[in-house]
């Protein structure tokens, strides 16, 4: 029965670890969660078994997402049926969309390119194939 | 029957028994069915997936999304929850020194439960996902399947109530009045505390369930969001006693390495008292972490910290399950036969799979890891890592007791080697395919992304091993229980020392001979 | 000994810092960004907790093994017994006193 020193010693540096792991955790999640002002709205809709967008002149894209690099945008996640969960795994994109909430995710992709787009909540029958495209075009402006 | 085959009795006499050791048994011989059953399952998944796009063994993913729910339900609850109740009800009245569980034919009534249980399980065979996430289970999901899944989950769930009650009243009411709760053998302190939070987490899931059906039926609309509900409160309702179910299933495993480890150590346990503390603190912090499973549904940056101090809080007290271990083995002399070979195993992949759970506490790398193979990885090296490779060790070390026979070393060394290596191969690919952004629960991956395709299939040829490793298991359980060479019953593995729980236990109707 | 602990200390300490060191120089030579680098916030977060976990990992995983291959009982500075295994049950025995 009893501790002795090691064990104290041995428990005050996981302690020591796990403040660190919070602390930084803590300060990277405030970084992430500010959103720039100035980002476009994008409404994305999920249901069984395909993502649908809007931009916020009214245009409407399905499957493929057309957006322009070095702009901030924000998404706006809804669902139409069941749970889903928008994911766009190369630029660390991901918020579940739950029907009866409306959930925000943002990013600004700094590099011209194509990336896939997918479902990352069980969401039936045809789950593994809720996928899509995320084009990010150069910005013709500049 | 493969029980007490020195001195045969009617297999009946063993079903209508109330004797904790039969009852016991009963509990063994259920669970390891439903290890094999869910193991085809889970091969017959790493196999499909070997090859993507087409289609090979399952052709459609209604089946595969029936197969993978059922093998996740097959190994929590008909696998994990008997085998550690089987191995409570064989040791804790020993452990107290009491004759019997509490209330023997409760007891017998909580197992007959889960054959019923398994049996809904089994013919329904639901698609919902072991989650069954509203609103999916409640608008979508096919019936009759998802209502036999309520069923069954409702009646396993009753029944690990009424044997958690037993356990609770057996340890604290009925144990020995010379031995002071703090003495009591940490097993029987693991089982002890997984009851006490069966009995304060089961509750909240017993009633999501009603609701669920209620909402299944058109009456209510708790979850579903058409009729007013929300399905983030199933979720609350879900993990509130899913997430403390993770310790449920965890600390019995830790409670056997702690039986197992002094004694092969040679020596006493480093400390009983942090043990039991460490038991107490992770049945009490386990309660305070339910929220880390919901991070990505919209919730608020206040309430994603509180969830996570409350998950980090309960890293120090496994830690000092880790350190106790650690502690024993030091100064010992150990003799490495198969139940130490597991623990040991057990400890290293309890470290990897703790150091993961770790990182995915950590808010903003829930973006990388929730919901992808990180996960599957994640909780499996738990699964098989921890508690699979505690129950295994535990079942080599009751062999003899149980049987009067001894197990072939060599085949056990042989089963040690594949299940490590395979678990390693396996889970820890996983993680890399989730870093990856593979999502969990797919039928299919496009065959353009190559690295998927190909760090799948080292997943499952690791797969392939484990699966070959349970081959021996189960060839040498059948063949050793019958043809093994008579074991020495007082010191099986030649450790030296006079002890040995299961012949003390008195049972009515014989059971070994000679003692 | 001593030393060397305080030695490996220090490297490890070093290694982990010198990236973000070196990291943070080049971050204030380049223009700032106009929006914040989701993606690289994000896993250099994972990069350096994976750090932490791999040393943790190093020091716990070095000490099994070493726990394993010292105190089997087929090395030969194990041959004698424990001063607990005279007793009946030398698991149940008293860790203090072995008697």
């Amino acid at each position: 029965m009893g501790h002795d020193t090691a064990e104290w010693v041995f428990v005050a540096v996981v302690i020591a670890i796990l403040v660190y792991v919070g602390a930084d955790s803590w300060y990277t999640e405030k970084l992430v969660e500010d959103v720039p002002a100035d980002a476009t709205v994008i409404k994305v809709t999920g249901q069984q078994w395909y993502w649908s967008f809007e931009h916020p002149n009214g245009t409407k894209e399905i499957s493929t997402l057309h957006l322009k690099v070095n702009h901030a945008y924000k998404f706006e996640i809804y669902s139409r049926d069941v749970m889903h969960s928008f994911n766009i795994p190369d630029w660390v994109v991901f918020e579940d969309a739950v029907p009866g909430h409306v959930n925000h995710a943002w990013f600004a992709p700094n590099q011209v390119g194509t990336y896939p787009i997918q479902c990352r909540e069980y969401c039936g029958l045809l789950h593994y194939n809720m996928r899509g495209t995320l084009v990010v075009e150069p910005d013709s402006k500049t | 029957m493969v029980l007490e085959l020195q001195k045969p009795r009617p297999v009946w006499q063993i079903m209508f028994s109330t004797h904790h050791t039969d009852v016991g048994y009963l509990y063994l011989v259920f669970g390891i069915t439903f290890l094999f059953m869910g193991g085809v399952l889970a091969m017959i998944i790493r196999t499909h997936l070997f090859f993507p796009g087409q289609g090979v063994l399952i052709s459609d993913s209604a089946t595969f999304n029936r197969i993978f729910t059922v093998h996740g339900l097959t190994m929590l609850f008909l696998f994990a929850l008997p085998v550690a109740n089987g191995i409570g009800n064989i040791l804790v009245p020993i452990m107290v020194r009491y004759k019997d569980m509490a209330y023997p034919k409760l007891n017998a009534i909580a197992f007959w439960m889960n054959p019923v249980g398994a049996a809904l399980l089994w013919l329904g065979f639901s698609d919902t996902t072991w989650v069954s996430y509203a609103p999916y289970s409640v608008i979508r999901a096919p019936g009759p399947a998802a209502d036999m899944f309520i069923f069954g989950m409702k009646i396993l769930g009753i029944s690990s109530i009424l044997s958690s009650i037993n356990f609770v009243v057996t340890v604290i009411k009925c144990k020995h009045p010379d031995m002071p709760l703090r003495r009591v053998p940490l097993f029987a302190w693991s089982m002890l505390t997984v009851s006490l939070m069966t009995i304060v987490a089961m509750p909240t899931y017993a009633a999501a369930l009603i609701m669920m059906l209620t909402d299944r039926l058109g009456i209510s609309g708790f979850f579903n969001p058409w009729a007013g509900g929300d399905p983030i409160a199933y979720l609350h309702l879900f993990w509130f006693t899913f997430h403390p179910e993770v310790y449920i299933f965890l600390l019995p495993a830790i409670g056997m390495m702690y039986e197992i480890i002094p004694r092969f150590s040679r020596k006493p346990l480093y400390s009983q008292a942090s043990g039991v503390f460490a038991f107490v603190m992770l049945g009490i912090v386990g309660f305070a972490s339910w929220g880390h499973h919901m991070y990505s549904t919209g919730m608020d940056f206040t309430t994603k910290v509180v969830f996570m101090i409350g998950t980090l809080a309960a890293v120090p007290a496994s830690g000092m399950h880790v350190f106790n271990f650690l502690a024993t083995m030091w100064g010992g002399r150990i003799r490495f036969s198969a139940p130490m070979k597991f623990s040991v195993g057990g400890i290293a992949l309890f470290f990897s799979a703790g150091a993961g759970g770790v990182l995915n506490s950590a808010m903003p790398l829930d973006f990388i890891t929730h919901g992808t193979y990180w996960v599957v990885g994640h909780m499996h090296l738990f699964l098989i890592g921890t508690i699979g490779f505690g129950f295994v060790g535990m079942i080599y070390y009751m062999f003899p007791y149980i049987t009067g026979r001894m197990y072939s070393e060599k085949l056990a060394s042989a089963h040690f080697v594949l299940m490590f290596w395979g678990t390693v191969q396996t889970f820890f690919t996983q993680h890399i395919l989730g870093l990856m952004g593979m999502p969990r629960r797919v039928y299919d991956y496009p065959t353009s992304f190559t690295s998927w395709t190909i760090l799948n299939q080292i997943s499952t040829v690791g797969a392939w091993l484990i699966g070959a490793s349970f081959v021996i298991f189960l060839a040498s359980l059948i063949y050793f229980s019958a043809k093994g060479k008579p074991a020495n019953m007082d010191d099986p593995w030649g450790i030296g020392g006079k002890y040995y729980y299961p012949v003390a236990a008195k049972n009515p109707h014989g059971g070994h001979s000679g003692y | 000994m001593k030393t060397l602990i305080a030695i490996s200390i220090i490297v490890l300490v070093a290694i982990a810092l010198v990236p973000q060191i070196a990291h943070a120089q080049l971050a204030q030579q380049t223009a700032p960004e106009k929006y914040l680098d989701l993606r690289a916030t994000v896993w250099n977060e994972f990069f350096r907790m994976t750090t932490a976990a791999f040393t943790v990992g190093a020091v716990v995983s070095g000490t099994m093994i070493w726990l394993v291959w010292r105190f089997r009982e087929s090395n030969p500075k194990n041959k004698a017994p424990t001063r607990w295994e005279h007793l009946d049950d030398p698991a149940a025995g008293d860790p203090e006193e072995g008697h």
